[in-house]
């Protein structure tokens, strides 16, 4: 036994000492930086709250009761061409909250970077309850797994909205969209929003989400429900607007 | 590389040193069993992190029927997989919280280690993953799992039996381990039809049920190309003509293809004179009219089966189907 700890603490310090060897090699090349991600959830001009009234595009009112969104799978394009995949990196956005790690990356300058609103296919089916509480994937995130399909919803949208013909009443009636499922994850394209990670600091993407964009073309009057499966239309419509819903943010 | 090889072995090995170091004085009811399986059978596929010990198997059949999972306690999983029944509870539609109604059949759970995926449309791929799906279904125990956790840390026995089966407290990874590794000891397959064919023993089978078995078996009712091997099902998804417009689209709720409207996966056979009604919603109410619904080749719907068609069997030869299927009835 005693044999064994040494021959293991011995082979662990040279595995470490490899590791330190890797380092010191990358000296001469770019340096390593923190990146992340700046987001505001927006409803139009409005920073997106939860119990605040807003309206639609029509003028009809609706507030938030639950709006949260995952984003995965961030791929860096540096200008060279070659991409930097920011693997296993999975946020789960909320209105709340402004900056999320994304990792880090080399120094240098970039061309423009995509990624997916919603989870690869692997991810979206692997079991909540193997992931620690603080990780977005866990089953500790309330309400945003399906548990019959055991996918994730990549979109959630909760809230209440006025539906009377006129759009003169109040928002009273629950409206819900639980947009997900692998065929309606996105990826949202920017690969030609050039940014720079410079050498010694922090680098950060900035998007904007504007939700009155995803909305755009739902009439929140009559189409207020869709749990994907059952309202497969609905779901695309929403999805589908994803990618004209984000906007970098100048610097 | 071969450093970082060399790095991860002995690692393991140290691993596996200090865990069998741990064994040596733990008690007998943590230790990994194998489970015991009927003739014929294979030997299931087990997560790793899963393995069957007696602790494990004791806290899982606890958890499985005790109405703490569900959210005014009066639902356990065992409301609607009774044992007397085979694991299902012979009703059309399951009553899950407030007396409602589930929305399609509940099938046996025997051999559930088998199925390679869970529910009529197959959404779930895990067993372990399986289980959080009644306790949030509004319909069933209308419960959260994450409160499940809290109610069992405060239990008089349950954090011991967690400690002493996954070496930590109760938590939703924890708890539901433990049900699926009660549910993957469930087994079913010593009907006198096994007898027949693994004992060698002829008399075991009437002759009426002998020539159930080739209609069975034959091109006659072509049953076997779904319902065969140790099991009676190819746990493929089938539409077998119930109805021509499908108010449930099976497993086109999961992958959102029309082809698959209307598809259900092949259920087992294994004791189903004891299981009615039948269907993934329990529109038909007894074996001979399953057999009349094969008579008849169903109805027409664009994704059934070639299999399903008119079968033109004798009054005498659907009995006999019948009789073959009630010898599939553990003795
Ligand atoms: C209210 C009744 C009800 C309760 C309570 C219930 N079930 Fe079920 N069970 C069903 C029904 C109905 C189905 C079929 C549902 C479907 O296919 O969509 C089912 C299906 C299953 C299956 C799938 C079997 C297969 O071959 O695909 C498993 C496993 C299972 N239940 C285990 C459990 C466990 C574990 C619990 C407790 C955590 C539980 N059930 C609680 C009614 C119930
Ligand atoms: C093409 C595949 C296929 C063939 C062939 C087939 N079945 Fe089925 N069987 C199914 C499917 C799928 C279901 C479930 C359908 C549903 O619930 O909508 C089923 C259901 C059943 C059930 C109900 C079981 C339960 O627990 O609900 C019985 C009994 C049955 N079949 C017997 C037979 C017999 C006897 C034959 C031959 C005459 C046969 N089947 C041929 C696919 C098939």
């Amino acid at each position: 036994m005693k044999k064994f700890h040494f021959l293991f603490i011995a082979l662990m310090v040279f595995a470490s000492a490899s590791f330190v060897g890797c380092n010191k090699d990358e000296e001469t090349g770019p340096t390593t930086e923190k990146i992340s991600l700046h987001l505001h959830s927006m409803v139009g001009t409005d920073e997106a709250a939860y119990g605040i009234t807003y309206h639609d595009g029509s003028g009809r009112q609706f507030n938030l009761s639950d709006f949260r969104y995952y984003l995965s799978n961030f791929v860096l394009i540096k200008e060279s061409g070659e991409e930097v995949p920011l693997s296993g990196v999975v946020l789960l956005a909320s209105p709340a909250a402004h900056q999320y790690e994304l990792g880090e990356v080399p120094s240098g300058s970039y061309k423009g970077f995509r990624f997916l609103v919603g989870l690869d296919s692997a991810t979206n089916h692997t079991d909540p309850t193997i992931y620690p509480a603080d990780n977005p994937l866990s089953i500790q995130s309330p309400g945003i797994h399906w548990d019959w399909n055991s996918g994730y919803i990549f979109m959630k949208i909760e809230g209440y909205v006025d539906t009377t013909l006129n759009a003169d009443g109040s928002p009273d009636f629950e409206y819900f969209y639980h947009v997900g499922m692998d065929e309606l994850k996105r990826t949202i394209d920017f690969s030609t929003s050039a940014f720079e990670v410079k050498s010694g600091a922090d680098a950060e993407l900035a998007l904007e989400f504007d939700l009155l964009k995803a909305l755009s073309n739902v009439e929140m009057r009559t189409e207020n429900e869709t749990h994907t499966f059952n309202n497969m239309p609905l779901a695309e419509k929403i999805a589908d607007n994803w990618q004209s819903a984000f906007s970098v943010m100048p610097e | 590389m071969v450093k970082r090889f060399l790095f991860v072995a002995v690692l393991g090995t140290v691993l596996i040193q200090q865990w069998a170091c741990k064994k040596e004085d733990a008690d007998p009811g943590d230790a990994v069993m194998e489970l015991s399986i009927p003739v014929g059978f294979p030997y299931p596929n087990i997560p790793s992190d899963n393995l069957p010990t007696q602790n494990r198997i004791d806290l899982g059949k606890m958890l499985f029927f005790d109405p703490i999972l569900s959210r005014d306690s009066t639902v356990a999983c065992g409301s609607c997989h009774l044992p007397e029944h085979k694991m299902t509870d012979v009703l059309a539609l399951s009553t899950g919280i407030d007396s409602q109604k589930t929305i399609r059949n509940a099938m046996t759970i025997l051999n559930v280690a088998y199925q390679p995926y869970l529910f009529w449309d197959g959404g779930v791929p895990t067993l372990e993953q399986q289980v959080l799906a009644p306790i949030s279904n509004p319909h069933e125990m209308d419960y959260d799992v994450n409160l499940v956790v809290e109610r069992l840390k405060k239990h008089a026995v349950y954090p011991d039996m967690f400690q002493k089966a996954y070496d930590q407290e109760p938590t939703v990874y924890s708890f539901t381990r433990a049900i699926a590794c009660y549910e993957r000891t469930l087994f079913t397959g010593k009907s006198r039809y096994d007898r027949f064919l693994y004992d060698k023993d002829s008399s075991a089978l009437t002759p009426s049920e002998l020539n159930g078995k080739s209609i069975f078996f034959g091109e006659r009712g072509e049953c076997f190309h779904c319902h065969g091997e140790y099991n009676f099902t190819d746990y493929s998804f089938r539409n077998n003509g119930l109805y021509e417009i499908y108010t449930d689209s099976g497993r086109a709720r999961i992958t959102l293809d029309p082809h698959d409207n209307g598809k259900f996966k092949v259920p087992s056979l294994r004791n189903v004179a004891l299981t009615p009604p039948y269907m993934h919603d329990g529109s038909i109410a007894t074996l001979e009219a399953v057999v009349e619904h094969y008579n008849s080749g169903g109805k027409a719907n664009p994704n059934k089966s070639g299999l399903i068609k008119p079968l033109g069997l004798t009054e005498s030869e659907k009995k006999d189907l019948v009789n073959f299927l009630k010898a599939l009835t553990d003795e």
